[in-house]
C-alpha cells in the first residue's frame, strides 16, 4: 500500500512570511499539531509545529516584565521562517506505507509532508493516519471473534488454519502473524465473523494446533 | 416473596436450526423441565405472550428490515447473512413472539399484576440492531420492551442491565443517543470475544452521552471481579440515573462451563448479580424488574443458573 492512498490531500499550509500567531491560529482551527511551510508555487520550505512556537516564545517569557501583550506582539511580528524546521523529513509519492511507518518511528516525527518529484507538496501523512490503517487492518470494531493460534514455524500452517476456518463457512476479517516468544514457533491472530467460535477452536485443536487460552494471560 | 411472572410460549420451540447450532430449542426444553422438577413453575404467575403490535416492533426496527427477515423466511432461506443467524419458515413469527414475550413481561410488571417477570424467550435479541440481525438475534426483545414501556405505560426512564457474556451491541446502538434509556453492559473484553465492541470509552453519543456504560472484563474474570464491577459501576449509575424500571438482558454464558466464552462465573455469581439488581430496583424503582433471556449454551450451567435466578427473583 502506498502513502498516496493514505495521505491527506487537502493540506493546511502557511507561507514563510506568516506570523507565529497566524500559524498557531491555523493549527488550533484545524486541530493539528504542525503545518508545512510552502512557497507560493507549493515548494516545501519547512515545517513548523506547535512545539516550535512554544519553544520560540518561552525564552522571551523568561525576560523580567515580559507581559502577555508583549508575547502576542512577539508572535505577531515573528515570521514562521525564523523558527521552522528546514530539514524536513518527507515521504514521496512513491513511498509505501511501510516506508512512512519506519520514517515516523526512526526520526521520531509526528507527520511527514509528502512531496512530488518537483519537491512540491502533494499531501501529508501523520501518525494518526497510520494508526487508522492499523485499526482497519486489525479489524478492530468489526463484528467478529478473535482466535490466537500458536503454530510451528514452517510453511503451510497458515493455509491449514485458513482451510479449517473456511470449512465452517466463516469469513476471516483480519490475519496477523508474528514471532512467538517460544523459539521455532509463530503466533497467528485471526478475526473471524462469527459468534460461534467454539467449534472452530475445537477443530483447530483437533488439527494439532495450540490455541492460546486467554484465561491464562497474566496481568501485572 | 414476590409475585413473579413466568412468560413462556410453546411456539418458541418452532425456531429451530437447520444445522448444528448452539442456540437451539433444547435450551428452553431443558429450562422448563428443570424449573418444573424444582417445583418452581407453579410458584410463578403464568403469562402467555401474544404477537406484538406493529407499532411496538417498529419503535425499534426499520420496516425494510422486518420485510427482509419475513421474505427470507418465506423463501426458505437457511440463514440471514451468515450462519450465525439461522432461519426456518417460522423464524420471523417466532422472533415477533419472542419480542411479544418481553412486552408481556414488561406489561405485567408495569400494570402491577406481578412484581417481577422472567421471560423465557428465544430467539435472543441483544445483538440485533435497528436494521440488522446478527449473533443468533433477529429482533431486539429488550429494546422493544423498553420502548413499549415508554409509549404505552408512560414510563420515562428505563435502565437495562445486560450481563450476557457478549457485548449487547444491538441494544447499545439503538439507545446510543437516547438519554432516557440507560444501557449497562458487562461482558468479556472485546479484544477477545464477539462482537468486538463495548470498550470502556463507549459511553453514548450526543444527548445520550453518559447513559451508556460498558464494563469489559478480562478473560478469566470470575465472581469476585463481577461483584466489584457491579458495586463500583452499576450502583452509582443507578443512583444518578434513577430509573423507573429495570430490564435485565439475562444471558447465562458467562458461566465457567459455557463453551462460547472465557469468563469464569459460578452459580454464586449469578445469584449475586440477580440479588444486587433486585436490591437496587427496590431502592430506586419500586422493585420493578423484568428479566429477558439472552444467551447461555451449556445445559447444566444454564438450567442451574436460571433456577437460582428465578429463586432470587421470587425473593425466597
Amino acid at each position: 500500500m502506498f502513502v498516496a492512498r493514505r495521505m491527506k490531500k487537502t493540506i493546511v499550509t502557511v507561507p514563510p512570511s506568516a506570523s507565529l500567531l497566524e500559524a498557531q491560529g491555523r493549527m488550533r482551527g484545524y486541530n493539528i499539531r504542525q503545518v508545512p511551510v510552502v512557497s507560493e508555487d507549493g515548494t516545501l520550505l519547512g515545517i513548523v509545529s506547535d512545539r516550535d512556537i512554544r519553544a520560540a516564545v518561552l525564552p522571551a517569557g523568561l525576560v523580567p516584565g515580559f507581559t502577555a501583550e508583549e508575547a502576542e506582539k512577539f508572535m505577531k511580528s515573528t515570521p514562521v521562517e525564523r523558527v521552522m524546521t528546514r530539514k524536513v523529513i518527507t515521504a514521496t509519492l512513491n513511498d509505501t506505507l511501510e516506508d512512512a511507518i519506519v520514517l515516523l518511528h526512526d526520526f521520531r516525527v509526528n507527520a511527514l509532508p509528502v512531496v512530488d518529484a518537483a519537491g512540491k507538496i502533494a499531501g501529508i501523512i501523520t501518525r494518526t493516519d497510520v494508526l487508522e490503517a492499523f485499526i482497519e487492518a486489525l479489524g478492530v470494531g468489526e463484528v467478529s471473534s478473535r482466535l490466537e493460534v500458536v503454530v510451528p514455524d514452517r510453511p503451510g500452517t497458515l493455509a491449514q488454519l485458513a482451510a479449517i476456518i473456511g470449512s465452517f463457512h466463516v469469513n476471516i476479517t483480519s490475519v496477523l502473524t508474528t514471532r512467538h516468544v517460544e523459539e521455532g514457533k509463530r503466533a497467528n491472530f485471526f478475526r473471524v465473523a462469527t459468534l460461534n467460535i467454539g467449534p472452530i477452536r475445537k477443530a483447530i485443536e483437533e488439527g494439532g494446533f495450540e490455541i492460546l487460552d486467554p484465561t491464562r494471560l497474566t496481568f501485572p | 416473596m414476590r409475585r413473579l411472572a413466568w412468560v413462556y410460549h410453546p411456539d418458541y420451540l418452532l425456531h429451530s436450526p437447520p444445522f448444528e447450532h448452539p442456540e437451539s430449542p433444547e435450551r428452553l426444553v431443558a429450562i422448563t423441565e428443570h424449573l418444573e422438577r424444582a417445583g418452581l413453575i407453579p410458584r410463578m404467575v403464568p403469562v402467555t405472550p401474544d404477537y406484538p403490535e406493529d407499532a411496538d416492533v417498529l419503535s425499534v426496527h426499520d420496516r425494510e428490515y422486518l420485510n427482509k427477515v419475513e421474505d427470507a423466511c418465506r423463501r426458505g432461506d437457511l440463514t440471514l447473512d451468515s450462519e450465525d443467524t439461522y432461519l426456518n419458515r417460522h423464524s420471523y413469527n417466532i422472533a415477533l413472539l419472542s419480542a411479544g414475550g418481553a412486552i408481556a413481561g414488561a406489561k405485567a410488571v408495569a400494570e402491577g399484576t406481578v412484581d417481577r417477570a422472567f421471560c423465557a424467550v428465544r430467539p435472543p435479541g441483544h445483538h440485533a440492531g435497528r436494521g440488522v440481525g446478527m449473533g443468533f438475534c433477529l429482533l431486539n426483545n429488550t429494546a422493544i420492551a423498553a420502548r413499549y414501556l415508554q409509549s404505552r405505560h408512560g414510563v420515562g426512564k428505563v435502565l437495562i442491565v445486560d450481563w450476557d457474556v457478549h457485548h449487547g451491541n444491538g441494544t447499545q446502538n439503538i439507545f446510543l443517543e437516547d438519554p432516557t434509556v440507560f444501557f449497562f453492559s458487562i461482558h468479556e473484553h472485546p479484544t477477545f470475544l464477539y462482537p468486538g465492541t463495548g470498550r470502556r470509552w463507549e459511553t453514548g453519543k450526543g444527548k445520550g452521552e453518559g447513559t451508556t456504560l460498558n464494563a469489559p472484563m478480562a478473560p478469566g474474570a470470575g465472581d469476585a471481579e463481577y461483584r466489584a464491577t457491579f458495586e463500583q459501576m452499576l450502583e452509582p449509575a443507578m443512583e444518578r440515573f434513577r430509573p423507573e424500571i429495570v430490564l435485565i438482558s439475562a444471558g447465562f454464558d458467562a458461566h465457567r462451563d459455557d463453551p462460547l466464552a472465557d469468563i469464569q462465573l459460578t452459580e454464586e455469581g449469578f445469584r449475586f448479580m440477580t440479588r444486587h439488581v433486585n436490591e437496587l430496583a427496590d431502592r430506586f424503582c419500586g422493585g420493578k424488574v423484568v428479566s429477558i433471556l439472552e444467551g447461555g449454551y451449556e445445559t447444566l450451567s444454564l438450567t442451574s443458573c436460571i433456577e437460582i435466578h428465578v429463586r432470587e427473583l421470587l425473593g425466597e
